[in-house]
């Protein structure tokens, strides 16, 4: 089963941004290879939900953090190699007999295109599946890389050193080939073994994002996250923090079936949104295999992620926004009403509507999603006189809160989560230390 | 001076903008000409501040209303007209004269196109000056019957383009009014002399009447068609406000209600459901004040008012997250600019439409509590605030000068219902709660509870 997520939650999360400005792609998107950095995005579009698999990419890229392997390969080589192989022109395959005199008159005279171009696309895969042996000679399959255990490589492995790939092996690249074995090299190459040329390419594309991330994940000192089975249903993730920003301050949570639903108070500037989504993103790149922006975590896999951060106001403010919430919620009870395990942020759950319609709705449609105890919800909210409610109906409720201390009247932020629900009430103080109130009673009594 | 409204306002109660869909200027934008649509434009960003200057200009509305006259010219023929006057062959006659030659010598021989297009844009400009004429002693004929022509709102400024149209220079112009030959070039350049050089500013004069025209008979023949009435403006210092069926101008089927304001009860506390048409009546009320404040007509079958200085509203107040304000903050600071305004001394409308959302219940009630208090004392002000938070209405009920009011919600079965008429008191409707059930969400969460 796939990993479900949709557009408004890799919206939220910035997990592609737009077009030219940074985002969580951007901060991996460092591959040699053009065909590495499209596989990349495929991997951001369909995170894994399988314990096993995750664990797996993981302990392959935590590998080649530890021996800080390089990708050895120049991106050139790849540009001749895919613009040969994409020739499948029958007509342009070099044959066996040796040309005639007249036509290599006439290759002299005026050089052939074609020739050329296979001739440089033969002697780059030479090349390629050279350096690709030695790769996994001397760092891959060295005695206890999880390499070795992994399927992909050993077959890999196979591939190299078996028949007609091996013959490769035995040519030196700087030597110019004969004639022969160019047309048979050809002839297996880009016709008979082209499937099994391609899968080595793909090999080697995957290789170098497992490397760039790997390079990442030691250049931002990301840890690798531990994927739990499904069934035990805990995330434990300690120090997490935003991974785009600069002095993020890290914070500790913990979720289990008995406090899965964590509701998150706190001022409007106090941090809530920067901390779900740093949460949000941890949760998605693990959920990738990927290194995480936290110092240890360990995680049950779910079946998706939902978020609802930044819903968009295109609708109008009013009764239409609070209508493009309560679909948005529609949206994720149906994907809870199908038994999946899933993810989800609400933030500023029902700011479009008045508030005391929002202290109805946050009540009813929480308490309603604390049934789900195999999932995991953290909503934000300002109506405080909610929490209060909820504490007393819910047991499974874990109330956090992002504290502001005042400094006279100034207030400042610590960003570090708190146990409990925030009694900050900042609404009076905004208008006070904007002196409205002050501002009309003096103006009536300069009046009068 | 003029009657103060600003952005967020005018966005509130979208009342300028050509393009923009339904917006009240388009509403009344059936001008003919460009200069017409100028004119309107300039009387929607200047509404008046003195109610002699807006009685005057809504009996000049309502003296059309009555006749019932067409602008009898397109656009294309003024805008030829304007274009024509508004260039120049010379600045005397021999030049003039000789400029024209040569450009008559130059059509002949290499076929220049501007001695004909010179022609033919007089023969077009002499054409509408006939017309106008015509037009303004038809006007003048309906009047004959009436005593006192003098009266008529608009009598001066059609004697002085009459006077002008008269002038014994232009003798000449009734009788091109046939002539379907070109002129010679004596005659060209005689004519083209009189109309862009002697009389250049006369003319000038008679086209910005026409624009004029334009406008009322455009503004009146909508009124009449809408069934829109005029308001009577009443000198500043009373505040006093009546209209009796006011509605949206722009709503078709909209419900008309009642408004009512004085010294001592110059505040609307309204209360009601999300969608039992709060904002619209609201914005109703702003509309029509700012339509009356230009002595244009009104969608009220009455309405007095006293003149005001100026409008502020806050009904969607847009989150600047960019520059991190939060909903709550921008409806702060907009209060604040406000109450800057009011503390003042001025004389203003004031609308708020649901205050404090994006904060938590306890400060939305206090801090409404107090804001409206606070504003409560204005008395020479008009205030309409809308609100969720019943109990500050309970509190708020000590203060004499607030009228109660909310817009029911009637029930029928599950199906909220709603009549839009006002009604005293205030109501505890409300529907958010009722939207999430009938998407069935619950049901939706719960169906699969493990």
């Amino acid at each position: 089963m796939l990993f479900t997520t949709d557009k408004q939650t890799q919206e939220d999360l910035n997990i592609y941004g737009k077009q030219g400005a940074d985002s969580i792609l951007s901060l991996f998107n460092r591959t040699a290879t053009l065909n590495g950095c499209k596989l990349l995005e495929e991997l951001f579009r369909y995170p894994l939900s399988d314990a096993e698999a995750i664990n797996a990419r993981i302990e392959k890229i935590r590998y080649l953090k530890t021996v800080k392997a390089v990708f050895p390969f120049s991106s050139e080589l790849f540009d001749q190699a895919e613009q040969y192989l994409a020739n499948t022109d029958e007509r342009t395959k070099l044959l066996a007999e040796k040309p005639s005199l007249e036509k290599m008159l006439t290759s002299l005279v005026a050089s052939n295109a074609d020739y050329k171009q296979i001739v440089n696309g033969i002697s780059a895969l030479i090349e390629i599946i050279q350096q690709l042996n030695s790769l996994l000679n001397n760092t891959l399959l060295l005695a206890g890389s999880p390499l070795k255990r992994d399927e992909e490589t050993t077959e890999i492995y196979k591939l190299l050193n078996t028949e007609p790939i091996s013959l490769l092996l035995k040519e030196n690249p700087k030597n110019k080939l004969h004639y022969e074995k160019l047309s048979a090299f050809d002839l297996m190459l880009r016709f008979r073994y082209r499937e099994t040329v391609q899968q080595l390419l793909r090999y080697i594309y995957q290789l170098d994002v497992y490397i760039t991330v790997a390079k990442v994940a030691t250049e931002h000192s990301y840890i690798f996250p531990k994927a739990l089975s499904k069934e035990e249903h805990v995330i434990k993730i300690k120090g997490f923090y935003h991974p785009q920003l600069k002095n993020a301050v890290p914070n500790t949570i913990h979720i289990s079936p008995n406090s899965n639903v964590v509701f998150l108070t706190g001022a409007n500037m106090a941090g809530k949104s920067t901390f779900m989504k740093s949460l949000g993103i941890a949760m998605y790149l693990a959920h990738m295999g990927f290194p995480v922006a936290a110092m240890e975590m360990e995680f049950s896999v779910l079946d998706g992620i939902y978020t609802t951060i930044n819903l968009p106001d295109n609708l109008g403010i009013g009764a239409s926004h609070f209508y493009a919430e309560v679909l948005r919620i529609k949206k994720v009870a149906k994907e809870l009403s199908t038994g999946s395990n899933i993810f989800v942020i609400f933030d500023e759950l029902f700011r479009g509507t008045n508030v005391k319609d929002a202290y109805e709705a946050t009540i009813a449609i929480t308490s309603a999603f604390a049934i789900k105890r195999n999932s995991v919800f953290v909503i934000s909210t300002h109506i405080i006189e909610a929490g209060d409610i909820l504490k007393e109906r819910c047991a499974n409720i874990s109330f956090k809160y992002l504290p502001t201390r005042m400094k006279d009247t100034i207030p400042e932020y610590t960003y570090t989560l708190e146990t409990g629900i925030t009694d900050d009430r900042h609404g009076m103080i905004i208008i006070n230390n904007e002196g409205i109130l002050e501002l009309l009673k003096k103006g009536k009594e300069i009046n009068q | 001076m003029s009657f103060i409204a600003d952005k967020q306002t005018l966005e509130d109660l979208n009342l300028l903008g050509k393009y923009k869909q339904h917006s009240i200027f388009s509403l009344f934008n059936k001008v003919k000409t460009d200069g017409g649509e100028q004119l309107l434009q300039t009387m929607f960003q200047t509404p008046l501040v003195d109610s002699e200057g807006i009685n005057k200009r809504s009996e000049i509305f309502k003296y059309f209303q009555d006749k019932q006259s067409t602008f009898p010219f397109n656009n294309e023929q003024f805008s030829a007209m304007e274009n024509y006057l508004s260039g120049s062959s010379g600045k005397n006659y021999v030049v003039i004269f000789l400029t024209l030659a040569k450009k008559k010598l130059l059509a002949t021989i290499v076929r220049d196109e501007e001695y004909p297009k010179i022609q033919s844009s007089l023969q077009q400009t002499i054409a509408v000056l006939n017309h106008c004429k015509t037009f303004i002693s038809q006007l003048e004929e309906g009047e004959k019957e009436k005593q006192h022509q003098q009266d008529h709102p608009f009598y001066d400024e059609l004697l002085t383009v009459k006077n002008i149209l008269n002038d014994p220079k232009l003798e000449w112009l009734t009788a091109e009014k046939t002539s379907a030959i070109q002129y010679d070039l004596q005659k060209t350049a005689q004519y083209d002399h009189l109309l862009r050089h002697a009389m250049r500013e006369a003319l000038q004069t008679v086209m910005e009447t026409f624009y004029q025209l334009d406008v009322y008979i455009a503004v009146a023949n909508l009124a009449q068609q809408r069934g829109f009435s005029y308001a009577q403006a009443l000198p500043q210092k009373a505040n006093y406000l009546n209209a009796t069926d006011l509605k949206h101008p722009n709503i078709d089927k909209a419900v008309a209600n009642p408004v009512s304001f004085h010294q001592d009860s110059n505040m609307i506390f309204l209360t009601g459901a999300n969608m039992a048409g709060k904002s619209t009546f609201m914005k109703a009320f702003g509309i029509n004040i700012y339509l009356a404040h230009m002595g244009f007509p009104v969608a009220a079958s009455h309405m007095e008012f006293s003149v005001k200085e100026g409008i502020y509203s806050s009904i969607n107040v847009p989150d600047n997250l960019d520059m991190g304000y939060s909903h709550f903050y921008a409806e702060v600071l907009r209060v604040k600019k406000v109450a800057e305004e009011v503390s003042k001394g001025k004389d203003l409308v004031i609308i708020f439409d649901e205050l404090f959302k994006g904060t938590n219940v306890k400060d939305a009630y206090d801090a409404t509590l107090a804001v409206t208090a606070a504003f409560s004392e204005y008395r020479n002000c008009l205030f309409i605030i809308s609100t969720h938070i019943i109990e500050a209405g309970e509190v708020l009920k000590q203060q004499t000068n607030i009228q109660s009011l909310y817009l029911p919600t009637i029930m029928n079965g599950t199906i909220p219902t709603y009549t839009y008429k006002l009604q005293p008191g205030i109501s505890s409707d409300r529907h958010g709660m009722m939207i999430i059930e009938n998407e069935g969400i619950l049901e939706i969460i719960r169906s699969a509870a493990n």
